[in-house]
């Protein structure tokens, strides 16, 4: 079966620095893709590459077969591919509410014809998306903190906000940056059961993290990144067993 | 009375083009010098459509307004492709050059300013009307912004301003937006310069230079950026000013420079002083209604 996301030998290099190298990743429906290695390996390079923050030199993304080099960065997302940011990025300006309401694949009022014209739109949009948020929070424990501002909760629920946001747009496939940096215990569970959900719905997901317990309890694959390859694939098991790994993981 | 209807005018005027460009700036985020320049083609089309085409004038006012509005997008379009900096360096050449060609062709009028142009209303019902027009369309402009500001537009204006790349990151199309704000923020502004031209009938291209940029700048700055009254507090208070100078007869070559260091040291003023200027905004944004329920309630 072909992926949901197909990545080809995909290489960038910012002045000499190789951060990707002949990049080969299949992301597949329902599966989940955990990508380690240490910092600097390439892992959230890798996820500007695929979403088109950075373009890349050589190679191709596919999304369910079609290429997605042409794509800018909001253009892939409307596509099917969502991400999140390993330094969350959320509007601080919004309540968390707003932060997802405005996260949705369709959002009629980002054209101001709709605000000025389109009042029924408007309303039935907000009304099944607010379903949605309050759904998504629930899940992830974030109901009775819905109407705060995200800068005034802990660093680990503004994580959780922002893999919440991320799930607001019907992605096929979804990318999480570190996704428990930060994250107390407590939402362990709650990111676990969530992500999974999300697979067991149709996503491909592929989830970079530190936290070793998290990925191999929650992965079906692991793939290992060093100096901008990938240097392993296996079960996430298999990888940290591996002593070469191990040694590139923590240095010597 | 003329002369108070005049004042009333102006006021007026100056409220619409500072709520428009605060909508620009403040919302929007983008950065344009711009401003009198769209307001001189509304003022500019308007006037040579209906004095040498015999254009009814509410048409050529529409024309005005339309004229501005898409010369506005013709400018973003290839600026905020590039990105968003763009945007200032192009209006700057946009501000200038247009000014440059409207001084030296001819159906323009040339430096020496274009004169009759058609009345509007005036001589069916008298100069009030124009006054009550003129009014209107700014409650009208400000109700727009107000609106806007609020609506679910205004939530993704508020996003996009706080983080361009995360906007990007939910399917979200930044550069249409701001495409959008420009046309609409412009487009205002050339439907004042339409307002201006057939009240005054008379217009010239000094009264549009790069300098009203930085008045209508003040009176956003000074007012309140990203607030509804700001800018129209802003505004009253900056066409005050120079009206109370007026009174002291002070000879034309010092009350410019007098108006000039009056306005730059406001500005300096706030930014030290009051750097929310005298209408602070929210720094949280929030719709126009809040759904029932705990949303909203208990904050
Ligand atoms: N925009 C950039 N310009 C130059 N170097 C970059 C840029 N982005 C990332 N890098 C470099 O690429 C390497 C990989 O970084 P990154 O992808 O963030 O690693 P990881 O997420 O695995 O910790 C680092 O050496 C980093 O300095
Ligand atoms: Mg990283």
């Amino acid at each position: 079966m072909a992926g949901v996301l197909e990545v080809r030998d995909l290489s960038k290099s910012f002045d000499g620095i190789v951060v990707a190298s002949h990049i080969d990743l299949t992301l597949k429906s329902g599966s989940i893709v955990g990508l380690i290695g240490p910092n600097g390996a390439g892992k959230t390079s890798l996820f500007n590459l695929i979403s088109g923050v950075v373009k890349f030199d050589s190679g191709t993304v596919l999304l369910d077969g079609s290429p997605l080099d042409r794509l800018k960065f909001h253009q892939r997302v409307r596509g099917g591919l969502s991400r999140t940011w390993q330094h969350t990025r959320l509007f601080p300006s919004l309540p968390v509410i707003d932060n997802l309401l405005i996260a949705t694949h369709d959002y009629p009022g980002e054209r101001l014809v709709n605000v000025l014209f389109g009042r029924r739109r408007l309303k039935a949009h907000d009304s099944v998306a607010r379903d949605k948020a309050v759904g998504i929070l629930g899940k992830m424990g974030l109901a009775n903190v819905a109407d705060d501002l995200v800068s005034d909760l802990p660093y680990g629920q503004q994580k959780l906000v922002g893999v919440a946001r991320a799930l607001m747009g019907d992605a096929k496939c979804l990318l999480l940056d570190e996704p428990m940096a930060g994250v107390e215990g407590q939402a362990y569970a709650a990111m676990q059961r969530v992500v999974r959900e999300v697979a067991e719905s149709g996503v491909a997901v592929c989830v970079v993290e530190h936290n070793i317990a998290f990925i191999r309890d929650l992965c079906d694959e692991g793939v290992f990144m060093f100096s901008g390859a990938i240097m392993a694939r296996g079960s996430v098991a298999e990888l940290i067993r591996d002593p070469q790994l191990t040694e590139l993981y923590f240095g010597h | 009375m003329e002369y108070l209807y005049g004042i009333i005018i102006i006021i007026g005027l100056y409220v619409i083009l500072a709520t428009s460009f605060n909508l620009i700036i403040g919302y929007g985020g983008l950065v344009s010098i711009a401003h009198p320049v769209f307001f001189a083609l509304g003022a500019y089309t308007s006037a040579v459509l209906s004095r040498d085409f015999g254009a009814p004038v509410l048409l050529a006012m529409l024309a005005g307004t339309l004229v501005a509005l898409l010369a506005s997008i013709a400018l973003a379009l290839p600026s905020l492709r590039v990105s968003g900096d763009y945007l200032l360096i192009a209006s700057i050449g946009f501000q200038l050059g247009i000014l440059e060609v409207i001084k030296n062709v001819r159906f323009t009028g040339g430096p020496g300013g274009f004169t009759n142009i058609p009345p509007f209303l005036i001589r069916e019902f008298g100069r009030e009307s124009y006054v009550v027009l003129v009014l209107a369309v700014m409650v009208a402009v400000i109700l727009l912004v107000w609106w806007i500001s609020r609506s679910d537009y205004g939530r993704a204006m508020s996003a996009m301003r706080d983080d361009e790349l995360a906007f990007s990151s939910i399917g979200r199309d930044a550069m249409w937006m701001k495409i959008a704000i420009f046309g609409l923020g412009s487009g205002i502004a050339g439907l004042a310069g339409s307002l201006y031209a057939h009240y005054f009938r008379f217009i010239a291209p000094e009264q549009f230079e790069i300098l009203q940029s930085s008045v209508i700048l003040t009176m956003v700055v000074v007012g309140g950026l990203r607030t509804t009254w700001g800018p129209v507090v802003g505004a009253l208070l900056l066409q005050a000013l120079p009206q109370a100078i007026s009174f002291l007869h002070l000879p034309p070559s010092v009350l410019g420079p007098i108006q000039g260091i009056l306005f730059t040291g406001l500005v300096l003023v706030f930014m030290f002083f009051r750097p929310q200027g005298l209408v602070p905004a929210k720094e949280v944004w929030r719709a126009v209604q809040r759904p029932t329920g705990k949303a909203g309630e208990n904050r």
